[in-house]
């Protein structure tokens, strides 16, 4: 059965507030999300403060800000810093999305942050993505084909290639799948967003020629079939992709394969 | 020779056995009957209104009727089966394991008697009056 509610053990419990920085004139306040699986304790909400003017604009560098400055045991993923590499995502103030990206003026009052929902959490803010990577795995992103290899490269027209366009932009932050009550519910059976998009950015692609092995592969009626078109993934994607009309896509090329 | 259908062979999307196959046939079944059920809507609500303020004798009258009463009890049908595959991917989304069956098995019953029921009232009011 979907479980609707959290363990007692996984309940967040009310954490430690950390002292304001001395002198600080523009603070804002940020309530973190911490677990160390090494403890045998609750999930507990810290409070932090940080100095605006000692720090740069962004979500991820006031958590940077905490990490150096306040609390160095925060724990967190981040690399590129500026949207590409999809490291720092997470739930800020109720929405899945990238920490690097997002600003703080975006929203006024204290800052929530809390890791990817629905997620096994590896530590504070670091979900365990071993499923969620599984997943795109076995959607095998990559060229199939059956004719023999060029000599050159696999070409196509200009036309073909702009069907990627919306497509080969996915980071694979999984802030769409985790905001998913499909995923939530069927994390280990349904694909989610993010895999079922790479499937049709493969799909579409004019150079591959495993189109039908691809589409027998989703045929089922939860690796595909579990989305119910809710659209939060297209609401939360950071990149402003669209998992959902891919998805729809795919489920109209199993429809014209049907009924052909 | 035949082949011995096993468990594995259900669960593989690949093969043409069990629910794997069936996932685009019933997302189809679902979205045409959930159309053909608009137009029986507006067909439901067209009768509703033709009867209001008429007396029983009217009422079997119109759906007496074998071309007004039998299109009905087709719908009718429709609209079971509507009824059956939504509930079913409500079941699949929260419901797993033997608790599952059991649910689609009740579903199955609950959908089935509501379709004989109505379809055998029609049936009364179009060969008996």
């Amino acid at each position: 059965m979907a479980e609707l509610t959290l363990r007692k053990a996984d309940q967040p419990q009310k954490g430690k507030t950390w002292p304001k920085p001395e002198g600080a004139t523009r603070l804002r306040e940020f309530h973190i999300y911490r677990y160390d699986p090494d403890k045998n304790e609750n999930p507990r909400i810290d409070t932090y403060f940080v100095d605006l003017n000692d720090c740069g604009p962004m979500i991820l560098d006031a958590l940077l800000y905490v990490k150096n400055k306040v609390d160095p045991t925060l724990t967190l993923r981040r690399s590129c810093r500026e949207g590409i590499c999809g490291s720092c995502s997470m739930n800020i103030n109720g929405l899945n999305t990238l920490a690097c990206t997002k600003g703080m003026d975006d929203s006024s009052g204290p800052v929530k942050i809390y890791p990817l929902p629905h997620m096994p959490v590896v530590k504070d803010l670091v979900p365990d993505l071993t499923t969620f990577y599984a997943q795109h795995r076995a959607i095998e992103p990559w060229l199939k084909t059956t004719s023999p290899t060029p000599q050159k490269e696999w070409t196509q027209s200009v036309e073909d290639r702009s069907k990627l366009d919306g497509l080969y932009e996915c980071i694979l932050c999984a802030c769409c799948s985790t905001s998913c009550p499909s995923y939530w519910w069927n994390g280990e059976k349904y694909l989610g967003p993010a895999a079922l998009l790479q499937a049709y950015r493969w799909l579409i692609d004019s150079r591959d020629e495993t189109t039908t092995e691809r589409l027998d592969n989703l045929e089922d009626p939860f690796k595909l079939y579990r989305c119910h078109t809710i659209m939060n993934c297209t609401k939360v994607c950071p990149k402003g992709l669209n998992p959902a009309k891919a998805i729809a896509q795919i489920k109209k090329m199993m429809v014209e394969r049907k009924a052909a | 020779m035949r082949e011995t259908i096993t468990r594995d062979m259900v669960a593989n999307p690949k093969t043409h056995y069990g629910d794997a196959k069936a996932a685009t046939r019933h997302f189809m079944t679902q979205r045409i009957t959930g159309l053909i059920n608009i137009v029986f809507l507006g067909f439901l609500l067209f009768i509703i209104v033709r009867l209001g303020g008429q007396d029983r004798a009217d009422m079997v009258g119109v759906i007496g009727n074998p071309l007004i009463g039998l299109p009905f009890a087709a719908l009718i049908a429709i609209v079971a089966v509507h009824m059956r595959n939504g509930m079913r991917d409500t079941l699949e989304d929260y419901v797993h394991g033997r608790m599952f069956s059991l649910a689609m098995l009740l579903n199955t019953l609950f959908c089935l008697l509501v379709a004989v029921a109505a379809i055998g009232a029609i049936a009364k009011l179009v060969f008996w009056g």
